[in-house]
């Protein structure tokens, strides 16, 4: 290569006498704080994503509402029930009957699942919990007739699953 | 590059070594950016409900219970709530508070600041469970007509749950609502 003076370029870079505009980076920090990133992330990070929210559901909102827990999710649109994605009743049926009444086919389904808990975890209480994703425009009548269907199958404590609505 | 001196070699094999900082730094970024973008930020909450059924009969016959006051909360018409509280079949009070709708957000949600102002009051006036020790809670019963739609009823639990009280739980004292909420059957 060809030569080329440049010492004026050296000496502007090198600070020529005057304060040097070398710097060093603090790398040290900023690992630190990287890591603090990946460790809170790590931490909040789900695997399976979003909440599972049936695509037919309108889910009202609330302000004096508590975290969610994991428990099986009973889905009630205008038409059916549906137990973790699988039917287990129609809506419209509760509706025609115009009564209080318990809806045999999700009564079985969430007994089975409460069976199956116990077998997999003997020896522990039941938690009982179900959260329930039901749609806005619901009826009362459809809501206290799957209300009182997860009681009688053994699950007392009934959540309902609402929007987080700011104070 | 960052190293590590840990003195001189002595003609041996050099033990000081440079740590690829850059490289390491590099791979600490490309995890912050997946975890960001694979992130979920839910705004999903869950209200709660208690659904008390009577079990299976039992051959010894139950224990005399003591009979507390219950808050009975009634959306049976279109232009007012009536607030009764109960001492088992005894009405010992009736409110009546009128049923002003308050509509939040852009999703057609509603409020009802009125009913849980009132409820507040009703339950800094008779309320039995306070202490943080308190396991127990005042119960309030929820009677809605059978064509109500949900988000009404969510409205109403929502003003049942405003009033809140200290609960101790595992050492520590945590601010929790008042009141459990069921439904009445009929």
């Amino acid at each position: 290569m060809h030569q080329i003076p440049l010492a004026f370029v050296r000496k502007k870079v090198a600070g020529g006498g005057a304060r040097s505009t070398n710097h060093e980076v603090p790398l040290i920090p900023f690992i630190d704080f990287l890591l603090c990133i990946v460790c809170f992330l790590l931490a909040s990070f789900s695997a399976s994503g979003e909440l599972p929210v049936d695509k037919n559901v309108k889910l009202p909102n609330a302000e004096n509402v508590m975290d969610m827990t994991e428990a099986p999710m009973v889905a009630i649109t205008g038409t059916q029930i549906l137990v973790d994605g699988a039917p287990a009743g129609n809506t419209r049926a509760i509706e025609e009957a115009n009564r209080l009444q318990r809806v045999d086919e999700l009564f079985n389904v969430l007994k089975n699942k409460r069976e199956l808990w116990k077998q997999i975890n003997p020896g522990k209480e039941f938690p009982g919990v179900v959260i329930l994703q039901v749609d806005r425009k619901v009826q009362a009548l459809v809501v206290k007739s799957v209300f009182q269907t997860a009681a009688f199958a053994g699950y007392p404590n009934v959540s309902f699953m609402v929007g987080r609505l700011g104070k | 590059m960052a190293g590590i001196d840990v003195g001189g070699g002595h003609g041996k094999r050099a033990t000081n070594h440079e740590i690829p900082l850059i490289p390491f730094i590099d791979f600490l970024l490309c995890l912050v950016a997946f975890l960001l973008v694979t992130a979920v930020w839910s705004q999903m909450a869950r209200i709660n409900a208690d659904a008390r059924v009577p079990g299976p009969p039992k051959d010894e016959p139950p224990e005399e219970q003591k009979k507390e006051k219950q808050l009975n909360v009634e959306m049976k018409g279109d232009t007012k709530f009536q607030l009764v509280w109960k001492e088992g079949n005894t009405v010992v009070n009736t409110i009546d508070v009128d049923r002003k709708a308050v509509p939040t957000g852009s999703n057609g949600d509603i409020r009802f600041p009125d009913l849980a102002k009132k409820i507040e009051e009703e339950w800094t006036a008779n309320g039995s469970h306070r202490a943080g020790s308190d396991k127990k809670f005042d119960l309030a019963i929820l009677h809605t007509d059978n064509t109500t739609p949900f988000s009404d009823v969510i409205a109403v639990i929502d003003a049942i749950y405003s009033p809140k009280r200290d609960f101790d739980f595992a050492g520590k004292s945590e601010k929790v609502p008042s009141f459990n909420v069921t439904f009445a059957v009929n």
